[in-house]
């Protein structure tokens, strides 16, 4: 097994081999941050510029993201001793007073495939807690979804929520009924029309 | 009679049905309100937590209980109309937050689209009623939004109304609307439209409305989708079984409240877009379900709903006309009783358009008179007259040919049926500026339908003191 194992089983989806790749790997003593970057993180960039080209179809990116979700589990206890820098944490959540929840799932799953911790705070989920979460982790971008224009509302009320709190959090927002011009009335730092956008979106914010 | 032209084998329905019993048995479905559980426990259910399951018996005795058609009175007694056996009523696009422009701008929907929508809708040769969120206004605040287009509706129509559904407060504000025109709404007055959410649960401000519509015996659309491959599985099987279960399981809380509530049973089933992950309406897939929804409603012998001119373009194109006469024609000959979204949606239901408004408005006659049975009166057959003419052939001059020319015929106001020098002399020739035209003329001659000045007054008065609170 070498990298480019682990790379073609990430496309593949191949979930118990990219484990073992990496498990091999670890044993053959190859560098952590190449593991990571150049295996895990690098497929799944490969994975991302074939779904944004439609060669690549959704079940399938996120087969990809699982499988290469099982690597980095193998990875993770090197990754803390090795103090490998993770690339940040994102929030995301759909609002209070909706329960809808298919597209932030599958942002989530292609932020996290980007190499950026993700903690998803479910549906429903009110100002208060938002504000507890991004406080707790640290994070660098809050992400807010809706899918009713009955709960923009709350996505501005918690735009707002978080805006006083001081917590320097960017935040961005998106949903069918969300636009740009929405976004930039209730103050947002961001918004998406789909989701590989919305990763390229956070990579930006992240930068900054 | 049946009017469907696409029929299912008996065995095929049985097994949508068994399965649907299996889910509401072993698996359950979510209602997140407190008063339904007490309700369900009331009545002997067996609930965890928030999950309520559903024996056999409970389910044959609400279908059982539940009418086969029943009538909605407008303010005008001439368009009060009947849901169920051979009739087809329709209504616009529900939900759009935004408006596409015929320059492919696609900006915030107001309270002025809502007023315009109501005009068309009062002029409308085929549309039965007006929905209500025909658009969700951004102008004015999203609590009482609900308080404006009823009243505007009210007012600017004289066709039945839909109630709210938003919240357990609109419910009550639609009906306390209702008893200032009618003094009472003993009978049914609106029809409102309940959607559950996937897979197998309801949003507690569904349940509300279903309880408090059904308490007050006004009918119900109680609707259950999947987005195929998503909320539920890739497959139509799969997915009716889901959206059947919920749907069955809503209509039984419904006949708990009250007995014999009339409802509207409806399932649908969208694909997602499998390269964007983007939600689609306009589907063969979707249509399918249309045509299994129906055959289901006559299983149940309960009146039943479709999608309407659903699809994906955002402009007055081929794709706009086609997938919506693909989505429209498939409800119509698998004889669905109501179509919902029936005129002027673009781009998955996103958005309304005017010019899209009354180009769908002759795809909604051509249905309606494709549902309508061929005579077959003597009249009709004109026996004597072929007789008499034999190989002439001048049917032209005839009494019985003039006495029927203006309604035997199904006649377009948009689409062209001229030569084609004509067509070239056509100004303006395009499609989208010549519905833009038609949509001038209908909201210059619109007249606001005479209401009872008083009425008017209570309308605006509890409309005014409910927006303060």
């Amino acid at each position: 097994m070498a990298i480019e194992d682990i790379f073609e089983a990430v496309l593949t989806f191949n979930k118990v081999a990219v484990a073992e790749g990496v498990k091999a790997e670890l044993d053959a003593g190859t560098e952590i941050d190449s593991i990571l970057n150049e295996a895990l993180i690098g497929a799944l960039d490969v994975v991302g510029k074939k779904f944004s080209e439609g060669e690549m179809f959704v079940p399938e990116m996120l087969q990809a993201a699982k499988a290469m979700k099982a690597g980095l589990e193998v990875l993770k206890p090197y990754l803390r001793s090795e103090s490998v820098a993770s690339k940040g944490t994102v929030i995301i959540g759909t609002v209070k007073g909706d329960q809808h929840d298919i597209g932030k799932n599958l942002v989530a799953m292609m932020i996290e495939g980007a190499g950026f911790e993700v903690v998803d705070m479910g549906v429903n989920v009110d100002a208060d807690r938002f504000v507890k979460a991004v406080s707790e982790h640290n994070a660098g971008v809050l992400c807010l979804s809706a899918l009713l224009t009955t709960t923009m509302p709350a996505m501005e009320n918690a735009v707002a929520v978080i805006k006083k709190s001081g917590l320097a959090v960017k935040t961005i927002i998106g949903g069918a009924p969300v636009t740009v011009t929405f976004a930039d009335q209730v103050g947002a730092d961001g918004y998406s029309d789909d989701a590989p956008s919305a990763v390229e979106l956070v990579r930006k914010l992240m930068a900054t | 009679m049946n009017r469907a032209i696409i029929n299912f084998d008996q065995k095929i329905l049985d097994t949508i049905h068994k399965h649907s019993l299996e889910l509401l048995h072993d698996t359950g479905i979510r209602f997140p309100n407190e008063k339904a559980l007490g309700i369900f426990k009331k009545h002997g259910f067996r609930t965890d937590g928030e999950m309520v399951f559903f024996e056999e018996k409970d389910i044959r005795k609400t279908m059982e209980a539940v009418p086969s058609a029943f009538s909605i009175k407008a303010r005008n007694p001439e368009k009060s109309i009947r849901i169920g056996e051979d009739n087809y009523v329709m209504a616009p696009g529900y939900g759009p937050p935004f408006i596409i422009e015929p320059s492919g701008e696609k900006r915030d929907a107001t309270m002025t689209d809502v007023e315009k929508f109501c005009k068309l809708v009062q002029t409308s040769k085929y549309l039965d009623f007006n929905s209500s969120i025909v658009v969700q206004p951004n102008d004015v605040p999203v609590e009482t939004a609900h308080l404006d287009i009823l009243l505007a509706t009210m007012i600017l129509t004289d066709k039945p109304i839909m109630g709210s559904s938003v919240s357990e407060t609109a419910a009550r504000d639609s009906l306390k609307l209702a008893e200032i025109i009618w003094d009472n709404t003993d009978e049914p007055v609106m029809i409102s439209l309940v959607d559950s959410l996937s897979p197998l649960q309801y949003a507690s401000e569904m349940i509300d409305s279903i309880m408090v519509f059904a308490q007050a015996g006004q009918p119900l659309i109680i609707h259950s989708a999947c987005t195929l491959g998503a909320s539920g599985p890739i497959t139509v099987a799969g997915s009716l079984v889901i959206s059947n279960a919920t749907t069955l399981a809503g209509i039984c809380l419904a006949n708990l409240v009250n007995p014999g509530t009339p409802v509207v049973y409806g399932l649908g089933g969208t694909p997602m877009e499998m390269k964007t992950g983007g939600y689609i309406n306009a589907s063969p897939e979707d249509a399918k379900h249309i045509a299994i929804v129906t055959a289901m409603g006559r299983y149940y012998n309960i009146p039943c709903r479709s999608q309407g001119a659903l699809n994906e373009s955002f402009c007055l194109d081929y794709q706009a006309g086609m997938e919506s006469a693909v989505m429209l024609t498939t409800a119509a000959l698998s004889g669905v009783h109501l179509s919902l979204h029936a005129c002027g949606t673009y781009g998955s239901m996103v958005a309304m358009s005017y010019e899209k408004f009354i180009a769908d408005e002759d795809l909604c006659g051509a249905m309606k008179k494709l549902m309508k049975p061929v005579e077959f009166t003597d009249d009709a057959f004109a026996m004597d007259l072929i007789r008499e003419l034999g190989t002439s052939g001048n049917y032209l001059m005839e009494m019985h040919t003039m006495k029927r020319c203006r309604d035997e015929f199904f006649i377009p106001d948009l689409s062209i049926r001229a030569m084609h020098n004509k067509w070239l002399e056509m100004e303006p020739r395009d499609i989208t500026q010549r519905a833009g035209k038609l949509l001038e003329k209908r909201l210059a001659e619109y007249e606001k339908p005479d209401i009872d000045p008083d009425v008017e007054k209570r309308l605006v008065q509890y409309v005014n003191k409910r927006k303060k609170v």
